[in-house]
């Protein structure tokens, strides 16, 4: 903070007259120019440290084979190998799978939730109860659904109570009904946040647009779709985008649910990275994965975060 | 089972303090007490009793006294050893020991009665349990580790003494008559020896076997359950547990863990070894891919059929909490299932089960599976080697071990005096059977790359079991992963890092002996 | 109350409140049956059938304070997530200052910079994170967890701070720079007390991502010395106790209850900050 206290006083300082005073407003002029980048230099190089720095040490260690001893380069040979890992791109196809299943789900029901709360009159009260799943740590949700579903069975109890199925149900033996208890478990848990997002977008809106389609006879499902839909598209992209990352980097479900079983079915790439790199100590291989993951991410964030922020904001 | 997490020691140690055990005065940190006003060490042995290391609840369970001890005072290396030998050569000396993090604290008291005895100051080296294996293989790099000795998972021993990083200790273990004999068999040479050379003491002494639930037996025997003739074979298992799958809704068949990794690949070595089932032949060549890999698990598809639901993603706590909490009529697991069934505050199966002797395969043999404990070693850089041996010891010593398991906190004996003491196995129900199955034990080799050889085989395991890929897939692809782990750990190039005639003998003990029943 | 008006017209208030108390049921269920998983005895957790009306016991309460050093990691998280929140908040509010107030080269980027570590996930830079404290020795350290929380959570503070300062006219800060004061002195006297709600929402949300964060703490914190309550919770599954669901779901209930309380004062905040600024509650 002293540099930028330094160039608060030469903004200060600024005053007519003599030629020392030249000299002063060239430099305070230069420090003024200087002073938003100090100003947002700390946040940027502690930011740097945290994605930089291991950016940079993934990639040389990627070319590597780590098992605690010096490393040993092996050129490509952890990216030929990943490429021709069918647990890698497994891991990337359950990732997709899981997540987007997960999302458009949380998505559609967010809206409707929101599409019936926004105009009723204790909308906050319903607000702090639908709030209540996203307030529990996600390790602790994690093991709600390990125990209803799996170890203690009440899903499929209550199932058999109303007579749907005679029998409990064998969900490990299945990679699809796995898939299915990580995307509940994600969609109880977190359509709560798009819920959130889309009551306050919902009723941000002019009022006076819904009143005179409303007055021309237009039904309520009708003013929603094609007023106030479209009104909401960019809210919905950030939002959407916020949960997709978050999804996209799912772990603590995988790790306490399924540990990535059966067969493999329900490996994300965060679990993946975390398997080879730390069970395995296969550290440069994990790397390797770690670069790629990389990779896809600055070209999402490139081409679609950056978009959808900007158009958010104007 | 310190493996499946990181409470075992703790809970031990957690009861001993707990229940008050006389070590007031010295606690972890504080200095030496000096050599000259060590105590009697009569006096510090006969606190480490019944009435002060087991929990209170318990004792009056089972009725146990000091008067009734469960192991034999004349095994009990901490009774046989000369103290005064001990202090007169180590006194003063300080032992660093390599502990879980999580237990540093409670170690550090569960130590204080070597202090009084040995003389020998113990400093603890907490090492974050998840990276146990990582941290310590770094540290033996690296020449000059920051501990003595240490405690670990056995199949890493394989990865530990190869290259060299462990002490021998045969020469302490004669000067100082560790009763090496006591140890069965399957133990001593899978977790004490490498090479013919001793760097182990083995520790948690853990094996597999199958548990059946006496009420519902009973129904459908139409009597009671005998623990050799009520299920002789596997095929009789599969018959069983499809019967008893329907006999009570909520309560499946037999239990199994089935989960992706190490978990799959124990339970199917269980039933192949019934088989005959040898993972390597001489030259280190997997050939579990053959036909009795192949039986062992077309009987475990056979099974899961009548398996708890949760089987394919079942680890240990997973079939732990469905076998307490009476999901399972049978369930094939490690001994301490049957153990910590009887502890009325964990289980709600108590007085309703049994043990029982390993269902055999017709052409196989009787091999009940030592899989899956811990040894306990010296670092080659030791620099107090002889005190690290000797706190080793006390910690493994049959009456501390005899405790442990009256505590049924999991870690288990391997002694045949503590598993064949008449009170032990009052207190312990699988005790008999064990003792006797562990005459014939099977073991896998604890090779460098023992650990993803073993995750190998089970990832490949649980694709089958879901139905994935067939069982000769499963078998072939395990086989293939596994020879090019060996091969990246030094095998198939000339010298083995492993001598196939050394490790041979240790990995079915059972070989001409006649059935215990 | 202009809604309300509407209500009355058209859309069918049963469906509604149908829709909506489905909704609430599908939320408060599973939280209602782990509490009573909480008050209830160990053996009545996992059974045959599962047990709708328990008996009351209180065995993992005194579990968590009498075996478990659970004060500690209460303490723990505490203290990493309240060092990790005042670290965000000197960093942010500057930063967040620059991009609202300046009109500089690369503005645009660094702001999208700073946005997009948001986007990084943990399991890419866990490796590098857990060699670089390893190699600093602060592995298994509050320290280094407070760390890595105020570096996950920076983007979205200053991204959300950032939101409320373009909300204020430029017009106060205007008059205050004629009468001479300088620019960090109009940040602090006028911007910060301006946005004061911005700040605390911003805290509140950095301190919820901090309490959930799992896999780094996870990975760095790796004996009780450093553990949060989010990862003691899994640590609940391991060794000879089996899993502890009764243990489990107190302490989920215990770090739950004040995150509840804080989060509905500031309902009014949340939607703004949870989408870092984007939308206007």
């Amino acid at each position: 903070m002293s540099k930028s206290s330094l160039s608060d006083t030469g903004a200060t300082m600024v005053a007519p007259g003599a030629p020392t005073h030249q000299r002063a407003r060239r430099r305070s002029k230069r420090l003024k120019a200087w002073f938003p980048y100090l100003l947002v230099a700390p946040a940027v190089l502690y930011l740097m440290l945290i994605t930089l720095y291991p950016g940079v040490y993934a990639v040389i260690q990627s070319f590597h084979q780590v098992k605690f001893g010096p490393w040993q380069p092996v050129g490509l040979a952890n990216y030929a190998r990943l490429f021709q890992d069918h647990q890698f791109w497994g891991a990337i196809w359950n990732t997709l799978v899981i997540g987007s299943f997960s999302l458009v789900l949380q998505c559609v029901l967010a809206l409707a939730v929101a599409f019936y709360a926004y105009r009723d009159p204790w909308v906050k009260g319903w607000r702090i109860i639908f709030l209540v799943p996203m307030l529990f740590m996600p390790s602790a949700v994690a093991f709600i659904y390990k125990l209803s579903f799996l170890d203690a069975r009440v899903f499929a109890d209550l199932l058999m109570r109303v007579g749907l199925i005679d029998g409990n149900i064998a969900y490990q033996s299945s990679i699809w009904m796995s898939r299915g208890i990580l995307i509940l478990a994600d969609v109880w848990q977190w359509t709560p946040f798009l819920f959130i997002i889309f009551v306050a977008a919902l009723q941000g809106q002019d009022e006076e647009v819904e009143e005179a389609a409303r007055l021309d006879g237009a039904s309520w499902y009708a003013i929603f779709w094609n007023i106030s839909l479209p009104m909401m598209k960019p809210v919905i992209a950030v939002a959407l985008i916020l949960r997709a990352i978050d999804i996209t980097t799912m772990f603590t479900n995988v790790f306490i649910i399924t540990k990535g079983g059966p067969a493999f079915g329900t490996e994300t790439i965060s679990y993946f990275i975390y398997r080879t790199g730390f069970k395995f100590f296969d550290f440069g291989y994990a790397s390797s994965a770690s670069v790629v993951m990389l990779v896809i991410t600055v070209i999402v964030a490139q081409l679609v975060v950056k978009r959808a922020f900007i158009s958010a904001r104007s | 089972m310190e493996f499946r997490g990181k409470l075992s020691r703790r809970t031990f140690l957690r009861n001993s303090t707990a229940t008050g055990i006389a070590i007031a005065g010295t606690t972890w940190g504080t200095p030496l007490l000096a050599a000259s006003n060590l105590p009697d060490p009569q006096s510090v042995l006969d606190d480490i009793s019944i009435s002060k290391y087991v929990r209170k609840d318990y004792q009056k369970l089972y009725g146990m006294s000091d008067d009734k001890p469960i192991w034999d005072n004349s095994k009990d290396w901490i009774r046989t050893v000369d103290w005064e030998a001990v202090r007169s050569e180590l006194s003063g000396t300080t032992v660093r020991f390599a502990v879980g993090a999580a237990d540093a604290e409670s170690a550090a008291e569960g130590l204080v009665p070597f202090e009084k005895l040995s003389g020998i100051k113990v400093e603890l080296v907490p090492i974050p349990d998840d990276s146990f294996y990582d941290k310590a293989l770094a540290e033996f790099i690296s020449g000059n580790a920051s501990f003595d000795a240490l405690q670990f998972f056995s199949p890493w021993l394989g990865d530990f003494a190869a290259p060299g990083f462990l002490h021998e200790l045969d020469g302490f273990a004669d000067k100082w008559k560790l009763p090496l004999d006591d140890f069965y068999d399957t133990y001593r040479m899978n977790y004490g020896f490498f090479n013919g050379k001793m760097y182990g003491i083995p520790f948690d002494c853990d094996v597999q076997m199958v548990h059946v639930r006496k009420g519902y037996m009973e129904k459908l025997l139409g009597g009671e359950v005998d623990r050799v003739n009520s299920i002789p074979t596997y095929d009789e298992l599969i018959r069983v547990s499809r019967e008893l799958n329907k006999v009570e809704p909520g309560v499946s068949g037999i239990g199994l863990m089935a989960a992706p990794g190490f978990w799959s690949t124990y339970t199917w070595e269980h039933v192949s070894a019934q088989a005959g089932m040898m993972l390597f032949n001489e030259n280190w060549e997997p050939i579990f891919n053959g036909d009795a890999g192949m039986k062992g698990l077309e009987i475990i598809l056979e099974l899961s059929k009548n398996a708890n639901e949760g089987f394919a993603g079942a680890g240990w706590p997973e079939n732990r909490a469905a076998w307490l909490g009476g999901q399972v009529a049978t369930n094939i697991s490690w001994q301490d299932s049957g153990t910590q069934a009887m502890r009325p505050d964990q289980s709600q199966i108590v007085d309703d089960f049994v043990t029982i002797y390993e269902p055999r395969i017709a052409g196989g043999r009787f091999a009940p599976p030592n899989i899956a404990g811990s040894t306990s070693c010296v670092a080659a850089s030791a620099q107090n080697a002889e005190g690290a041996f000797l706190m080793l010891a006390f910690l493994t010593t049959g009456s501390i071990m005899a405790m442990n398991e009256a505590n049924a906190n999991g870690v288990a004996p391997g002694y045949k005096s503590v598993l064949q003491n008449p009170n032990l196995q009052a207190v312990s129900q699988p005790a008999k059977v064990w003792a006797d199955s562990l005459e014939h034990a099977w073991c896998s080799p604890r090779l460098p790359g023992a650990f993803p050889i073993e995750q190998a085989i089970g990832n490949e395991i649980n694709r089958a079991v879901v139905g994935q890929i067939t069982a000769k897939e499963a078998l072939d692809n395990a086989a293939t992963a596994v020879k090019a782990i060996m091969a990246s750990n030094g095998f198939y190039q000339g010298k083995d890092p492993v001598d196939y005639a050394e490790a041979a003998p240790g990995l079915y003990v059972g070989e001409g002996k006649a059935l215990p029943f | 109350m202009a809604s309300q008006r509407k209500n009355s017209r058209g859309e069918s208030l049963l469906l509604r409140y149908a829709i909506l108390g489905a909704w609430a049921l599908f939320c408060l269920a599973p939280v209602l049956w782990f509490l009573s998983i909480g008050l209830r005895p160990r053996t009545e957790i996992i059974t045959p059938q599962p047990i709708y009306w328990p008996s009351f016991s209180l065995d993992a309460w005194h579990m968590i304070w009498e075996d478990w050093p659970m004060a500690k990691y209460l303490r723990n998280s505490v203290a990493a997530i309240f060092g990790s929140v005042i670290i965000d908040l000197v960093l942010a509010i500057p930063a967040a200052y620059s991009l609202a107030r300046y009109t500089y080269r690369g503005r645009d980027d660094i702001g999208f910079y700073i946005l997009s570590t948001r986007m990084m996930a943990p399991a890419i830079v866990a490796i590098p994170i857990f060699f670089l404290f390893r190699n600093v020795g602060l592995l298994d350290t509050v320290w280094a967890l407070m760390l890595v929380y105020a570096a996950i959570n920076l983007s979205f503070v200053t991204w959300i701070i950032r939101s409320y300062m373009l909300d204020i006219p430029k017009e106060l800060e205007d008059a205050a720079r004629t009468d001479g004061a300088g620019d960090l002195r109009i940040l602090w006297e006028i911007i910060i007390p301006a946005i004061l709600p911005g700040i605390i929402t911003a805290s509140v949300i950095a301190m919820i991502f901090a309490i959930n964060e799992f896999l780094f703490t996870l990975l760095i914190a790796s004996t009780p010395k450093a553990y949060t309550m989010s990862v003691a919770l899994a640590n609940f599954t391991g060794g000879s106790d089996g899993l502890i669901y009764n243990a489990i779901a107190l302490v989920a209930f215990l770090a739950f209850v004040p995150v509840f309380l804080v989060v509905v004062a500031i309902q009014k905040h949340l939607s703004r900050g949870l989408t870092m600024g984007a939308v206007k509650g």
